[in-house]
């Protein structure tokens, strides 16, 4: 066991690496130097931090420079190409599992591709086995079933998932940004400026993150998952379920946010003016009528509507 | 770092005999091998003895295949490079391929390069390979990449911090 002592504090590692980088990639001058002697030798974990970062810099700068550029291009490539293959494992058995099927009449796999919906428009779809799946405005899916395997492709868009835990197939859910693995969940997903927003509201949810470790999801977390793979619990001023009972459910959400969130079920322009984007509101409000939402919020804050044309409202200081 | 924020071998020792087989069999299932299944078991129940746990196990299978889940794609990494790396030998003049006991180091150093690399902004990780494998200075990285001597040395400081991360993470 490594005792305390023997582990630099992140604070050093962080300078150790800052005179690691001026000295191996930059051309330091004399006076450079002596500041760097100056810095290691004024404490102990200085010097242990530089020895551990120094050791970090040999190993790198130890490696065959076309070698390793080839290898690391080559690894990529294989990862990209099992990736495809994966894809396409599940298109065949999705094809496969359908030509069984079909001889058997009774087993006829539902098959519903490009399920979509437009601007303000809120879908509810029964898939075969009994799951409830619902679009929320201006997304698209894909949904197929296989002799062993539920999928359902989130294109773009919200969704939410309400699956029959009875089916014992796998239900996958692919998504642009990570892919995930349930079997009695009801999640919902919904694809964000920052990557993928991931609500679980009933049993669980195998999250594979690209590029990081598969977790599970539990019960009650919602979760912001960023193209990168990192996960965090997401920041909510709203109840991220309420459109999939038709209304919009805030609390103390900017009216920036409320608004940007608003125009998702509007065709056309809708503004916020930037001085009142940050005055707060709190209510839950029917989607079906989002102009009856833009009066409401005109009558209970210091806010007024301005009708450039039908189809482009500015909200601005009243 | 506390002894009790790791699981004791005796629960581990527990785990081994409640889940081990299932484990097995679950592995099995995936990687279609039965030596393969067994060698990936026992290799999570490796990484469990070394891991740090605060709270008991609430749901142990779960944990265990995901923990497996993990090792099978590490595993699938390790190949790939390993492949990638006898591929881009064959493409060296002879003389310079690097002796047995120089390939594992190498190997070893470009894994952690290789997750380093992916946990990267792309401009960051451009960076980092211009100046660590094609030995640019870094006025003429900011050059090439269009932006400030202080952005380069940011991005660099941030890819040898990701890779100090990697490589320190098992100590």
């Amino acid at each position: 066991m490594p005792t305390p002592e023997r582990i630099p504090a992140q604070a050093q590692v962080d300078e150790a690496i800052d005179w690691l980088v001026k000295l191996r990639f930059d051309d330091p001058s004399a006076h450079h130097q002596q500041q760097f002697q100056h810095w290691l030798h004024s404490h102990p974990h200085n010097a242990l931090a530089w020895q551990r970062v120094n050791s970090l810099g040999n190993e790198l700068a130890g490696l065959p420079p076309d070698l390793s550029r080839r290898t690391l291009e080559g690894s990529q490539r294989q990862r990209m190409s099992r990736r495809n293959n994966l894809k396409l494992l599940v298109a065949f058995a999705v094809v496969g599992g359908a030509l069984w099927t079909a001889r058997e009449p009774l087993g006829l796999p539902a098959l519903m591709a490009d399920s979509r919906t437009a601007t303000g428009e809120r879908r509810d779809l029964q898939g075969s086995d009994g799951s409830r799946i619902q679009l929320n405005t201006a997304s698209a899916i894909d949904l197929r079933y296989s002799a062993d395997q539920r999928l359902l492709t989130l294109i773009r868009g919200e969704v939410s998932l309400d699956s029959n835990a009875s089916d014992n197939r796998t239900f996958h859910i692919d998504t642009a940004i990570a892919d995930m693995d349930t079997r009695n969940g009801q999640l919902l997903l919904r694809e964000n400026d920052d990557g993928l927003l991931l609500a679980v509201r009933r049993g669980e949810v195998l999250l594979f993150p690209s590029s990081a470790r598969p977790r599970w999801v539990k019960t009650g977390e919602v979760l912001q998952v960023s193209a990168s793979g990192q996960t965090e619990v997401a920041a909510l001023h709203g109840d991220p379920w309420g459109w999939t009972d038709g209304v919009l459910s805030v609390q103390q959400m900017p009216l920036g946010e409320f608004v940007a969130e608003l125009s998702r079920y509007r065709p056309g322009l809708l503004r916020c003016a930037p001085e009142v984007a940050g005055l707060r509101v709190s209510g839950t409000y029917q989607l079906a009528d989002t102009e009856q939402i833009l009066l409401l919020i005109a009558r209970s804050l210091p806010v007024r509507l301005d009708y450039r044309t039908r189809y482009w409202v500015s909200i601005d200081a009243a | 770092m506390q002894m009790n924020d790791m699981l004791k071998p005796a629960e581990v020792d527990l785990l081994y005999q409640a889940h081990h087989a299932w484990l097995r069999s679950w592995l099995r299932a995936r990687v279609g091998c039965r030596e393969h299944a067994a060698d990936l078991a026992q290799d999570t129940f490796v990484r469990l003895l070394r891991a740090r746990q605060v709270s008991p196990l609430k749901e142990p299978r779960a944990y265990l295949s995901s923990v497996a889940r993990g090792l099978m794609i590490d595993q699938f990494r390790r190949r790939a490079l390993e492949r990638a790396y006898q591929e881009s030998l064959a493409c060296l003049p002879e003389g310079e391929a690097p002796s047995e006991e120089h390939r594992l180091v190498i190997l070893d150093t470009l894994e952690r390069l290789d997750r380093a690399l992916q946990l990267l902004k792309p401009r960051v990780r451009q960076a980092f390979l211009l100046a660590q494998l094609d030995g640019l200075s870094i006025p003429q990285i900011a050059a090439h990449l269009e932006v400030s001597r202080a952005t380069v040395e940011r991005d660099l400081a941030r890819a040898l911090g990701t890779c100090y991360r990697l490589r320190y993470a098992d100590a």
